[in-house]
């Protein structure tokens, strides 16, 4: 049992990881804690469903084009609700904004779906694997994949690339950063149209898992909220670990100490961290030198 | 002062004390209409129980169509609950003070239910629950609230019974949500289990509300052996037991109560397989899907053509085929009391789609004890009264 809740848990933890590596980029790119990044992943499953089901487009192009159009929606947000706030907004209120626009998008997919939990085909539907006694599905491993091939694209992306410097250099100082030319709402607006394709991408692959419904994004965000927490904010590669020992440790206490402990799970890391580590296993204590 | 003055100062103080309680028994009610109001979880996680709102809209509309009761046509107003109790307390408020109805009948959520319940009583409106299964709704009884489905009570003991009838179980698992409702679905089973079989659960696990994996549940399931697993869940986080149980190969029979629907729970899972094993309690005197079901359903489609009817929206309509009764037997002189009075008068009655009659008295307003499980077969879905069959 041992092996299998581990296997479970970095099963379930890819998922936190994926949710809480797009709210990670954003953070990163523009210090915003996207509150509304579940709406990102419910909105990007509901995209491939309609796309599936009403227009009728096969699997792979729906799915293409709802992070598309993710990704736009991502930028379209940035423009007219972020941008007008303007550089000097508090960060309080530029969060507000994200809580305010995740209970309005939950609320018109209520409008439309607010009465049914629909199931999501997965993106490929084989038999579970089951290697000495141990169980994995084809989703689990897509989802760790994804996870994985995600977080290292996006290291090389920030470490290594101009825009991704750039992009760095507009979250710490974007003032400083117009000053020497860089076009900071430019790059804010693609951070923002990543974040939200990163949680479309989440939303297609997760699913089919955790069935498709207008609250879907809110139980996980608090998770993945947790998982950052964990990692350190900002670090990718913590969002990653601190996904998957969450995922881990919930499947454990389940399983060994009780399973009412799951639930709470994530509320007694996020105080564990705070009180013990504030900045999270991989995070730094941030000084400013004047 | 003179004593007529004194004596038509009092009247009048009377009058003025008087009214506002005579105006409440006629609350809602004019020379046409009867306005009810209708509380259900139209959005939300549990919306999928907000059907149960177009099974009892679908009867009222017929009343009307059919010449209305006792020369009145019935005025429906409808609030979303959304399965949030403190919503709750203000559409049932709402519908009290501001929309002024006759009565309320609603509620699929027993936490709304209970959270309305002190207002309601307060009020003195009558309320018939819609579908929300609770005994702590209507037990003890108050003279205003009224429950024409199966309770918890009754829903448990018939899950119990209906597994121990095999007469080989001996070890049951029990899998529950932690918070009011799960509680009050899972207590009376495991008392039920306790007190007639002597069995406590092999193993009693908490899979909560929101949660998408039940790895831990079910791999505790497969260690203890359980031959049969009562789960007190709602539809989502069945569909999650099932899908994972199928996924490690653990297939021990699943025992779903009210919340269940069988056709819902295998489109959910998306393997036929995976729900193949799953039982579900019954309410209705015929399978769902069976001739006799599908005149109430398309009652439902009359008045509702593009609404997708599941087990869930039948669920109220047995009691609503009551309120209709009552209103007609309390005749032109409508009151709260002459409702509730002829509520209280129902004995016995046939409602022609629950599996047993409805009974209420003064003392007891829990009108239903009785039930089936089913299942899904080869032909359709099968009522089945104990497991042997």
């Amino acid at each position: 049992m041992l092996f299998q809740l581990v296997l479970s848990g970095i099963a379930q933890g890819s998922i936190y990881a994926l949710v809480a590596l797009g709210m990670t980029i954003l953070f990163r790119a523009t210090t915003i804690v996207n509150f509304g990044h579940g709406e990102f992943f419910m909105l990007g499953a509901f995209l491939v469903y309609v796309l599936l089901h009403v227009v009728g487009l096969p699997f792979l192009p729906a799915a293409l084009l709802a992070i598309v159009l993710m990704f736009l929606l991502g930028m379209g947000l940035e423009r007219g609700l972020f941008r007008p706030m303007g550089e000097s907004a508090p960060h309080i209120s530029l969060a507000m904004m994200t809580v305010a626009f995740s209970f309005l998008f939950r609320g018109i997919a209520r409008l439309f779906w607010g009465r049914e939990v629909y199931p999501m085909p997965s993106v490929f539907s084989y038999p579970p694997i089951e290697v000495a006694g141990l169980i994995v599905t084809s989703q689990d491993l897509i989802i760790a994949g994804t996870t994985l091939l995600l977080v290292l694209l996006f290291f090389v992306f920030f470490r290594y690339t101009r825009l991704g410097r750039l992009a760095q250099a507009t979250s710490q100082t974007a003032r400083g950063a117009s000053l020497v030319g860089i076009n900071v709402p430019l790059v804010h607006g693609g951070m923002w149209g990543t974040a939200a394709a990163i949680g479309a991408i989440a939303g297609i692959l997760v699913a089919p898992i955790t069935l498709l419904y207008p609250d879907m994004g809110g139980q996980i965000l608090i998770r993945s909220f947790a998982a950052m927490t964990l990692g350190g904010f900002g670090h990718l590669g913590g969002a990653v670990v601190g996904g998957l020992l969450m995922g881990v440790m919930e499947q454990l206490a389940g399983g060994y100490i009780s399973t009412a402990l799951i639930d709470i799970f994530a509320f007694l890391v996020i105080i564990v961290v705070l009180l013990v580590k504030p900045s999270g296993l991989f995070g730094r204590r941030e000084a400013a030198h004047v | 002062m003179k004593l007529w003055k004194r004596l038509a100062l009092g009247f009048a103080l009377a009058t003025m004390i008087a009214a506002p309680a005579i105006a409440d028994e006629t609350q809602g009610v004019t020379d046409d209409t009867i306005k009810i109001g209708i509380i259900g979880p139209m959005t939300g996680s549990a919306a999928i129980f907000g059907k149960s709102v177009f099974g009892l809209e679908a009867l009222y509309k017929q009343a009307n169509d059919n010449g209305g009761i006792n020369g009145r046509k019935i005025e429906l107003v409808r609030e979303d609950s959304a399965c949030d109790p403190s919503r709750g307390i203000a559409a049932a408020k709402k519908l009290m003070a501001q929309d002024k109805v006759f009565m309320i009948h609603g509620a699929a959520c027993s936490g709304v239910a209970l959270a309305m319940k002190p207002e309601i009583v307060k009020d003195g409106i009558p309320y018939v629950i819609m579908s929300a299964a609770s005994a702590a709704i209507s037990t003890p009884a108050e003279r205003n609230i009224f429950h024409p489905v199966p309770t918890t009570v009754t829903v448990a003991n018939t899950m119990v019974d209906f597994v121990m009838s095999r007469g080989d179980i001996t070890k049951v698992a029990v899998v529950a949500h932690s918070d009011e409702w799960g509680k009050s679905n899972r207590d009376p089973a495991v008392a039920r289990l306790k007190e007639e079989y002597g069995l406590d659960p092999i193993v009693d696990l908490t899979l909560e509300r929101g949660q998408t994996d039940a790895t831990p549940q079910v791999l505790q399931v497969r260690e203890s052996g359980a031959q049969a697993v009562i789960g007190m869940l709602y539809p989502a986080e069945m569909a999650i037991f099932l899908r994972d149980s199928f996924k490690y190969g653990v297939r021990p029979p699943t025992f779903g109560n009210m919340a269940i629907s069988l056709n819902d729970a295998r489109d959910r899972v998306g393997n036929p397989e995976a729900a193949s094993n799953l039982f579900a309690f019954s309410p209705f005197a015929h399978a769902t899907d069976s001739e006799e079901m599908k005149e109430w359903a398309a009652l439902i489609n009359k008045y509702y053509p593009d609404e997708r009817v599941e087990n869930f929206s039948y669920l109220g309509m047995g009691g609503t085929v009551a309120v209709i009764e009552a209103l007609k037997r309390a005749g032109r002189d409508l009151t709260r009391q002459s409702f509730i009075d002829a509520m209280n008068d129902i004995k016995d009655f046939d409602t022609g789609i629950l599996s047993a009659n409805l009974t209420f008295s003064p003392e007891d307003h829990v009108g239903l004890r009785g039930g089936a499980m089913s299942r899904l077969g080869e032909g359709g879905i099968l009522v089945l009264k104990t497991w042997a069959e």
